[in-house]
């Protein structure tokens, strides 16, 4: 008796221990020290002009992708950061399932970027996040100055409040302007293109023959590629309409003219004209084949992204160059709808409500959202990195840009602009000729003027964890399978039988409740935009 | 009767041919693609662009491991990667033993309660989340002791040793107490020596598990210093990859792919646990034997 008694005096002891060591730590990290505003805040000059505290802060800020570079402060970008606003940054990388841990811990950093501005964690940031708003008016107005009023208000919760702010958020106003670069074009091979005599590709007909022409004159070649094309690069390159007359959400899918070219392309396929590779490469197989010029013609998004191929290519086979022609176009008399980076943006940044300094955040917020911050993370400072011409063209010192070509490396780690890019904007990159490559001026300004704004489709799923929303992803698998197999199926039935299945998936799936959320969903984008 | 032993032979003969025959092919078809790994991490970026097959290095360049090796942080990534490895699997093998040599006296206090603990965990584990609670209260998060410290004890690591102990007569034990030898000194001297196959092969499963794992990386340690080497080319392969997505110095002709790197990467991860692995097998085939013939 007396040894079970001490064995369970024991037990509880242990107990007692652990809980000890677990309530002692998280108490300590509840009592977070917060901000102090010892500034007088001034609606015109940004506080972290005002801000004269002497003792560094520290900040946290975590980033949710394995890729970020964690470096601070030792490069041109970061130590000027550090410099202007007293401030240390102590960056942490991870994935989702370290976001988890972190949370579920209670260890919440100063700042958080993710990357999907529809997620769970960006619809309920109420409950963990600060409003951007609040923080403006307490610790730092000028920030409604810098910030773009239509981001804010497109990331606006039910609650009325926005509480984070993205990257690469294009406005109606950059959309406009002609500032904003096209990203998508049909590129065909310089040396092709001549052999085969130039031809129109516009029409149907036009097209399968030019793609039969590369196919005898260049055996070794894939006349066209890669797989990725076919989906809504296709539908944007030849205007498929975003809406319907009234409004509603459009299966655009399912449209007439955009079929019509998908069955163009079922003919190529049938003819040798596209490689079975083309829907299995992954991005490193698609590079690849890029650098190496195997496609001779593509239609490509994402310029920007595939340019250190195409320039690889460009510079190792001088005059073979990629080239932007007029590709496919509507057989309607529809004018392209070229898609960019919406209103959404890329990366969201939020200041968490376990901020030790949210004054010192919102400061960093502003100070990267403003002229100075933005133009710093992009090309430096005036006179020391990067001189202004005549009409206003922004360009690196000389050892600079050679730096950038010929050490890449050496540049990243000694400069790093172009990199630092949380609060980034297109708007920037376009006052330089020098952050485009070579080889994709021409891509981008074929689509000049051919760029329509796609926010109104932007974020319009039905929301995670509904049965709708599984119901739409499975609806999406289901689609990218068939139009894999429309393209290639070996006659007409075949590619009908795949069509009809499809629609009759979308009528076994609850489409109809899916489309009228997602025009509810429109209509609540159009009063965001104003457009009511 | 002499005619039917050269019937058998023609028969095994024909038996050997086959086997053999299978034997080759099963191989080749497991060495053929390591071999392949192997070549084309030695190929310059060009020639991996085209692609195919090779058995031999088209156009040699050794431009993927510059670039593996380029950073000077992989040394230290390196270093890591071997300590955590050595030390977990040395501390891993002597704690198990430790306990296995307790357990595997009848007269231990308490034995079925510890078993019953023991056999819980083997099959419930508390979770991630408890576990990061549970790592950060013993303040092992950013520590090089997260490696070692949680991967001390396996309970059927202690099984397995249990086992082997057991086997050991308990007269070498009784004639040793005899002579004046304490616990520790039969467990030290008698012991342990006479279970090295069951050592070495538990070292090895710990120590390669040890070498591969980054998920402990990836959620407990921000400090990149103390990033093993997993962990370090990981980040190495993904920034490979973001270079192009960030569209810098591509007005150089690349010397190296992505796949290259990977390649590359796959020969430098894998290469010293393979070169372990001949050192351990002697001890590692007659541990495997374990308890496969009864007495």
């Amino acid at each position: 008796m007396m040894r079970i008694k001490s064995f369970l005096n024991a037990g509880f002891l242990l107990l007692l221990a652990l809980s000890l060591v677990l309530t002692g730590c998280t108490s300590k990290s509840s009592s977070a020290v917060k901000g102090n505003t010892d500034y007088k805040l001034d609606k015109n000059t940004p506080a972290w002009k005002l801000d004269k505290t002497k003792k560094t802060t520290t900040l946290t800020w975590y980033v949710n992708a394995d890729w970020w570079n964690t470096d601070y402060g030792h490069d041109f970008v970061t130590k000027q950061i550090k410099k202007d606003l007293n401030l240390d940054i102590k960056f942490i990388t991870g994935d989702d399932t370290k976001l988890n841990a972190l949370f579920s811990s209670g260890q919440i950093p100063d700042i958080i970027s993710i990357f999907d501005a529809n997620s769970q964690m960006a619809q309920k940031a109420n409950t963990w996040a600060l409003p951007l708003d609040d923080l403006a008016k307490k610790y730092d107005p000028y920030f409604n100055k810098v910030a773009s009023k239509e981001t804010m208000d497109w990331h606006k919760l039910s609650d009325g409040k926005t509480y984070g702010y993205s990257n690469y958020s294009n406005t109606k106003a950059d959309y406009d302007s002609g500032i904003i670069p096209s990203t998508t074009a049909f590129v065909i091979r310089k040396d092709v293109y001549d052999a085969i005599g130039k031809p129109e590709m516009k029409t149907p007909e036009q097209f399968v023959s030019a793609m039969e022409k590369i196919k005898t004159q260049f055996p070794k070649l894939i006349p066209f590629g890669p797989g990725e094309a076919f989906g809504e690069i296709l539908q944007d390159y030849i205007g498929v309409p975003l809406q319907t007359d009234s409004g509603e959400f459009y299966n655009r899918n399912l449209d007439e003219d955009y079929l019509t070219w998908i069955k163009t392309f079922n003919t190529v396929y049938r003819n040798g004209g596209i490689s079975d590779d083309s829907f299995a490469d992954d991005d490193t197989a698609l590079s690849d084949k890029i650098k190496s010029g195997k496609y001779a013609s593509m239609l490509i998004s994402g310029i920007p992204q595939k340019g250190s191929d195409l320039q690889t290519f460009m510079t190792s086979n001088p005059g073979k160059e990629y080239i932007a022609v007029d590709g496919p176009q509507s057989t309607v008399g529809h004018e392209p709808t070229l898609s960019q980076s919406g209103i959404t943006g890329w990366m969201m940044n939020y200041i968490t409500k376990k901020c030790k300094n949210p004054a010192k955040a919102m400061q960093l917020f502003t100070y990267l959202l403003s002229e100075k911050g933005e133009t710093l993370t992009t090309f430096g400072i005036e006179g020391q990195t990067y001189t202004v011409n005549a009409d206003g063209k922004y360009s690196f010192t000389p050892e600079l840009k050679e730096m950038r070509q010929k050490n890449p490396e050496q540049f990243k780690k000694e400069y790093r602009m172009g990199e630092f890019f949380f609060f980034g904007h297109d708007k920037y990159n376009a006052l330089s000729d020098d952050t485009a490559l070579e080889a994709t001026k021409q891509l981008t300004a074929w689509g000049k003027g051919k760029l329509k704004p796609h926010f109104i489709l932007e974020g319009i799923d039905p929301d995670q964890g509904t049965p709708e929303a599984r119901a739409v992803s499975e609806i999406q698998t289901y689609w990218d399978s068939s139009l894999v197999k429309m393209v290639r199926a070996k006659n007409d039935q075949q590619f009908d039988k795949v069509l009809d299945s499809y629609k009759s998936f979308l009528k076994q799936n609850n489409w109809d409740k899916i489309t009228k959320i997602r025009s509810e969903k429109m209509a609540e984008n159009r009063k965001k935009l104003g457009q009511d | 009767m002499k005619r039917k032993i050269v019937k058998e032979d023609v028969d095994s003969q024909v038996f050997n041919f086959f086997n053999i025959l299978l034997m080759i092919i099963f191989t080749a078809i497991i060495i053929i693609p390591i071999w392949n790994v192997l070549i084309s991490s030695f190929s310059s970026g060009k020639s991996l662009a085209e692609g195919g097959f090779a058995l031999w290095p088209r156009d040699f360049s050794l431009e993927n491991y510059r670039a593996v090796f380029r950073d000077d942080s992989i040394w230290q990534a390196f270093f890591i990667s071997v300590a955590k490895t050595v030390i977990g699997a040395t501390t891993h093998v002597l704690f198990c033993a430790m306990v296995a040599y307790g357990y595997s006296k009848k007269h231990l206090k308490g034995r079925k309660l510890y078993s019953a603990i023991g056999i819980v965990t083997m099959f419930f584990s508390g979770g991630m989340v408890p576990t990061y609670l549970l790592m950060k209260s013993l303040g092992l998060l950013d520590s090089f002791w997260v490696y070692i410290i949680p991967a001390l004890l396996s309970f059927f690591d202690v099984i397995i040793l249990m086992n082997f102990f057991r086997s050991i007569p308990d007269s070498l034990e009784d004639s040793a107490k005899i002579d004046g030898a304490g616990d520790w000194k039969i467990f030290m001297k008698i012991y342990l020596p006479l279970s090295k196959p069951a050592l070495a092969t538990i070292a090895l499963f710990n120590g390669v598990g040890q070498w591969n794992d980054f998920f402990t990386t990836k959620l407990y340690i921000t400090n990149k210093a103390l990033y093993p080497l997993q962990m370090k080319i990981y980040e190495i392969i993904v920034q490979s990859q973001t270079h192009t997505m960030q569209n810098i110095g591509a007005s150089v002709v690349l010397e190296t792919t992505a796949k290259g790197v990977q390649l590359a990467t796959i020969v430098v991860t894998t290469l010293p646990i393979i070169l372990i692995y001949p050192l351990l097998q002697k001890h590692f085939l007659s541990g495997m034997m374990l308890g496969a013939v009864k007495e």
